[in-house]
């Protein structure tokens, strides 16, 4: 109440208007006290209800939910953080791979050529050796069939001396070969 | 059959006892062929197996036998058989025979003794050196 009187004093002074009287204001406003009081009262009740009851939980879930974004937004950083720094993983290890697998290419390929060098080698080999061994087949058919053919030849000269000889022998021959026969049994030793 | 030693050398004892002038004599053989089969002993089977044996190779080596190609003349064969009896000694028993097979020459086999001069014997190994 002073408050309010010395406020409408202070505030007259300053705009140059005569100051009247605080009871002549408060009648001419009408200003019923207990009325004025209980209503400030009751303001007051509902201010702390509302305070108590509705704005109180609506900021608390109002803060929890900012909480809640902004922990989404840091997690949303983070995560994007963590693809960036994953993709440059994956990069990195695409190079390495790379480098890898070109190596790795370029050892197969030079054990290819080995294998193939040496492969080409012994196929060589295995080549001579075959010609070898033909040669040698082929040489050792020529000699039996030229045994053979010195087998059958002989048969034959036996074959035709046989059926010449015995016509041609005359008996002098005969007695000529038996004699012959006979010296044999008494010089032979 | 089956020869024992013993056998063996009984049979040889009894091949000497057949022997006169170191000629198999036929009348002793006989002799003894027949006392040993009439023995009737274990071992008289083999002995006159392995008897028989000696006399069959002694006959074989007392024997010459001569084949030619043509009948040989009295006078050739009169030569061989002396020539015979010279290398081999008397008793010697000689069988001539005619083989036309030998083509020419003559062939003789005394024993495991064999001289060969035969056209054919000169075929096969002609034929055998190619």
């Amino acid at each position: 109440m002073n408050v309010l009187l010395l406020a409408a004093q202070v505030l007259a002074a300053e705009v140059g208007v005569n100051t009247e009287p605080p009871e002549r204001i408060v009648a001419t406003f009408g200003v019923d006290w207990p009325h004025l009081l209980a209503q400030i009262a009751s303001f007051c009740i509902v201010c702390f209800v509302l305070y108590r009851f509705a704005y109180g939980p609506v900021l608390k879930m109002l803060e929890v939910r900012r909480q809640q974004i902004a922990q989404g937004l840091a997690n949303a950083e983070q995560i994007k953080a963590e693809l960036a720094r994953t993709e440059a993983q994956r990069q990195e290890v695409m190079a390495q791979a790379g480098v890898q697998a070109n190596k790795f290419i370029e050892e197969a390929r030079a054990a290819a050529a080995r294998l193939r060098e040496e492969e080409t080698q012994k196929a060589i080999g295995a080549a001579e050796q075959i010609i070898v061994k033909a040669r040698e087949a082929a040489a050792q058919e020529h000699d039996r069939m030229l045994g053979e053919l010195k087998r059958e030849v002989g048969r034959l000269v036996v074959q035709a001396t046989t059926t010449v000889t015995g016509k041609i022998l005359t008996s002098e021959d005969q007695r000529r070969l038996a004699e012959e026969t006979a010296k044999q049994v008494t010089t032979s030793p | 059959m089956k020869i024992n030693k013993q056998a063996k050398r009984e049979a040889k004892e009894l091949f000497r006892l057949c022997l006169v002038n170191g000629l198999l004599d036929e009348q002793r053989v006989r002799q003894v062929a027949q006392r040993v089969a009439a023995a009737r002993h274990r071992d008289s089977p083999a002995i006159l197996s392995h008897f028989g044996r000696l006399v069959r190779l002694d006959l074989a080596r007392h024997t010459a036998t001569i084949e030619s190609a043509a009948p040989l003349p009295a006078d050739l064969q009169a030569a061989v058989e002396a020539g015979l009896g010279r290398r081999y000694g008397p008793g010697l028993t000689t069988a001539f025979a005619h083989r036309a097979a030998l083509i020419g020459g003559m062939r003789i086999q005394v024993g495991s003794d064999v001289y060969d001069g035969s056209v054919r014997a000169g075929l096969a190994a002609l034929e055998n050196s190619f």
